[in-house]
């Protein structure tokens, strides 16, 4: 999360918000958020519902699996990563996708 | 026409699903670099992963590639005299240092909150000033650390630069066990390490 913070001037340039999706309570992620420093926003998703949509509810286990979704303006997914972010694959991504070098 | 733009110009939202919040460790950013890439050039300097150089400290300074877990591009350790492992040197080139501001002054109290946050030792800023480093302003800390009760000790220094937009750093940590004295001399040449340290082409932040 640490990494998304850092290159949130690099995410304005390339026209993109970050989000992050967790199944803790809002008390645990404030707390989270206000101890890193974090100013991006981190939504509360106790009952798990988003980890459905994204396909990242492990059975039996009260935490979604990690995932990086990129989703473009018309509200379609163009990038999904399991695991930790890679973060210059995520900016060189965002790069394509804001000069149109990708397209649907 | 503005209310075009707004709409047009959120390109992408990411969203990122993770667990529990105190529970799982970030990954830093990628500081993978192949250690078999390391030039030596006529002038005694080292190229390392093709983007650094610098001379290297003599022996027994061994040199120690980062990964992706690491907190660090690369690092130099030394064990030194001392019947305890721990008594040993270790000094590095770190690209993401903890914390997130452009600001140095900001990045430093950020990093100071993680930097040692699992070793258990109350950390003392000894000496705090401006330095001229990487051809630019940057800021020295001269740190240290104690902790009694394992009777052991640290002592530290962090030197912050920016490397185009962003905020780098290097560091020294150097260990002791409580009663035993520091060997300055290593300082010194963490100084030297850095003073020499030269970007060989422009970081992938800065050609983004």
């Amino acid at each position: 999360m640490e990494g998304h913070q850092r290159n949130l001037y690099l995410y304005e340039r390339f026209n993109a918000r970050v989000a992050g999706v967790s199944r803790d309570d809002v008390t645990t992620l404030k707390y989270w958020a206000d101890d890193l420093g974090l100013t991006f926003p981190l939504l509360s998703n106790v009952s798990g519902w988003l980890g459905i949509i994204f396909d990242v509810l492990p059975g039996n286990q009260p935490v979604f699996d990690r995932r990086t979704v990129i989703i473009d303006k018309n509200g379609i997914v163009r990038y999904v990563r399991d695991g930790s972010p890679d973060y210059k694959d995520i900016l060189l991504f965002l790069k394509k996708l804001n000069s149109g070098e990708i397209t649907p | 026409m503005r209310i075009t733009y707004v709409a047009i110009s959120l390109v992408a939202a990411l969203l990122l699903p993770f667990g529990q919040a105190a529970g799982q460790a970030q990954k830093s950013d990628t500081h993978e670099h192949d250690s078999a890439a390391i030039v030596r050039n006529a002038d005694g300097t080292i190229t390392y992963g093709g983007e650094y150089r610098f001379v290297p400290p003599p022996s027994p300074w061994e040199l120690i590639p980062g990964n992706e877990s690491s907190r660090f591009v690369f690092g130099f350790y030394r064990k030194d005299p001392g019947k305890v492992q721990l008594e040993s040197t270790f000094f590095a080139y770190d690209e993401e240092p903890y914390g997130y501001s452009l600001n140095i002054e900001d990045r430093s109290r950020e990093f100071l909150k993680r930097f040692f946050w699992d070793s258990f030792v109350k950390v003392t800023v000894l000496e705090k000033k401006k330095v001229s480093v990487l051809g630019a302003e940057g800021l020295a800390l001269t740190l240290e650390g104690k902790d009694p009760v394992a009777g052991q000790k640290v002592r530290s220094k962090v030197i912050f630069g920016k490397r185009g937009a962003r905020v780098v750093a290097f560091y020294i940590r150097q260990w002791r066990l409580i009663d035993n004295n520091y060997d300055l001399s290593a300082f010194e040449t963490f100084d030297r390490f850095v003073a020499s340290l030269r970007f060989v082409h422009k970081s992938f932040y800065e050609e983004l």
